[in-house]
């Protein structure tokens, strides 16, 4: 065995970027300075091949954030156990400064969706994901962040207000939080409410980490597709948001269409000039 | 399941909403004005429809190329509605697609695109398969010469044979990027034999002697099964090592698993 490089930890004054397949190369020649590289855990699941190769060389030089998207947190169904094997086998290895999940469900009567879809915001489902985020943290044996997801429709039986529902799973369970602003200016457009009630819902102290993204503008309202620069309502959020919380390990994230390396480092040097001019709170590090 | 029998109630009819083209009944479900709640459901159930064809797309390339977007995203979707995922990582999705396109219809005029799909399907596995320990050649070496006809071995767990009754392998290869799509040959069954090897994933055309062999020995056979009438099989065990295949052997004893 080769000696490893311990675990990197990410720098909360900078951001980082997505690992996506279409960069590897020239990250690997480059290797410009980013806080963290964070990959979606279920491409790494393989136990071998070149996918788990490269993301092995790039935690060398780069902390790694796990960021999960088929955990299904919110489902009825029973948790799945092997799935969650294999992220723990992936934690094991890769040593990630951070592993987030989404609070969201994606299955249901053995059928998988495929999608981030929404929760209604009800007491019976606030004890339901807390107890699944305790039983994840349990199991892995750290503590996750779960963020916040966009919700292109509201249910009838919500009973709970979006901030207030998160805000008190991280409660609960002792979890972070991931803040999505783009997911947070997504559903405020869509149904009409204030991005900043969520902000104002979440304790600062338990936001482990904000993601950025870029969304559509359709007939039918926003659309979170991660294929597009951050827009400029999310920029002003973001400032806002770390106007208050201060420096936080920040995301730029952007899943289709992806553009150049460096199109992706100049949003990442956005939110680096931006995170610059956080004031600095008395606050420990995530 | 403690006390979420509301909450399973919802998840349930929301996914049959998503899945079925008659969702009016779910309205009621959601807030806001009903019209306008339907059509942001839509964007879930394109979105739904665009993950799994996108997965199909990225295991399948050469099959969308062969077809066309089009017709590839008809056949995804009749697949997707017959065989949904399984499993929650979407990388896993499509191992029945081959079999679906051997028998799908519209496609009778391609006879060989279940099997060009088989190879990427295998090539795709080959990807994610985990890593194998290396032979132990030392304890190969010290089997006896007479106990050497009864090795059996393990192979690597990226190692598929793909046999065909057409030019597969040519077509494949005529259909990678910066290949016009005309294949090289257009006779031909190919037995192509696909593995990994340093971090790539490689795929090399078998004579049928040498097919039967490594069909054989893949199955469990001990070496003297495999070669069929005393057939020579240095070569084709040489081309197994040396690509890094075997993973692992058993002398005398039928292999475990």
């Amino acid at each position: 065995m080769p000696a490893r490089h311990p675990a990197r930890a990410p720098d909360p004054g900078r951001a980082g970027i997505g690992l996506r397949t279409p960069h590897f190369e020239a990250l690997a020649g480059r290797r410009p300075a980013l806080s963290f590289l964070e990959v979606h855990s279920e491409n790494y699941f393989a136990d071998g091949g070149p996918a788990l190769a490269w993301l092995e060389r790039f935690r060398a030089d780069y902390a790694v954030s796990l960021h999960g998207v088929g955990l299904s947190l919110g489902s009825t169904d029973p948790l799945d156990r092997g799935h969650l094997a294999r992220l723990a086998r992936l934690a094991a290895r890769i040593e990630p400064a951070l592993v987030s999940e989404h609070l969201c469900w994606s299955s249901v009567g053995g059928a998988h969706l495929g999608e981030l879809l929404p929760l209604p915001y009800t007491q019976e489902a606030l004890d339901h994901v807390c107890a699944r985020v305790a039983e994840v943290q349990e199991y892995l044996g750290r503590r996750i962040l779960v963020e916040n997801v966009s919700a292109y429709v509201r249910f009838a039986s919500s009973t709970i207000p979006e901030g207030e529902f998160v805000a008190e799973v991280a409660r609960r369970t002792g979890c972070g939080v991931l803040l999505d602003l783009n997911n947070a200016w997504v559903n405020a457009a869509n149904h009409g409410t204030d991005p900043r009630d969520l902000l104002r819902a979440i304790d600062p102290a338990s936001v482990g980490e904000i993601h950025l993204a870029g969304h559509e503008v359709t007939p039918d309202g926003l659309v979170d597709t991660h294929g597009a620069p951050v827009s400029p309502e999310v920029w002003a959020l973001f400032a806002e948001a770390v106007g208050s919380l201060g420096p936080v390990p920040t995301l730029v994230e952007w899943d289709t269409d992806i553009p150049p390396l460096d199109v992706l480092l100049a949003e990442a040097g956005r939110a680096d000039a931006i995170l610059a001019r956080a004031r600095v709170p008395g606050r420990a590090a995530a | 399941m403690s006390g979420a029998e509301a909450l399973a109630r919802l998840q349930a009819e929301f996914a049959a909403a998503l899945v079925a083209e008659g969702d009016a009944g779910f309205a009621s479900r959601l807030a806001g004005e009903p019209s306008l709640a339907l059509r942001r459901l839509a964007i879930y159930r394109r979105a739904v429809e665009a993950n799994r064809r996108g997965a199909l797309r990225s295991a399948y390339p050469v099959v969308a190329r062969l077809v066309g977007e089009a017709f590839f995203g008809e056949a995804a979707r009749r697949f997707a509605r017959d065989c949904p995922p399984d499993d929650a990582d979407l990388n896993r999705f499509g191992g029945g697609f081959p079999a679906f396109l051997a028998a799908y219809p519209h496609a009778s005029e391609l006879p060989w695109l279940g099997d060009v799909a088989r190879l990427e399907w295998a090539w795709h596995e080959a990807l994610m398969a985990a890593d194998s320990p290396g032979l132990d050649y030392a304890a190969l070496a010290r089997v006896g010469e007479a106990a050497q006809p009864r090795v059996r071995f393990r192979f690597h767990a990226a190692v598929r044979l793909v046999r065909s009754s057409w030019p597969v392998l040519a077509i494949w290869e005529a259909n990678q990027p910066g290949r016009d799509g005309t294949p090289d040959r257009e006779e031909g069954a190919d037995d192509v034999l696909v593995w990994r090897e340093d971090e790539r994933v490689r795929a090399a055309l078998l004579a049928p002697p040498e097919a039967d062999f490594v069909a054989r020995l893949m199955e469990g056979a001990s070496l003297e099964e495999a070669a069929a009438d005393g057939w020579d099989f240095s070569a084709a065990l040489g081309h197994l090592a040396a690509g890094g295949m075997l993973a692992g052997f058993s002398a005398g004893t039928p292999a475990a698993s």
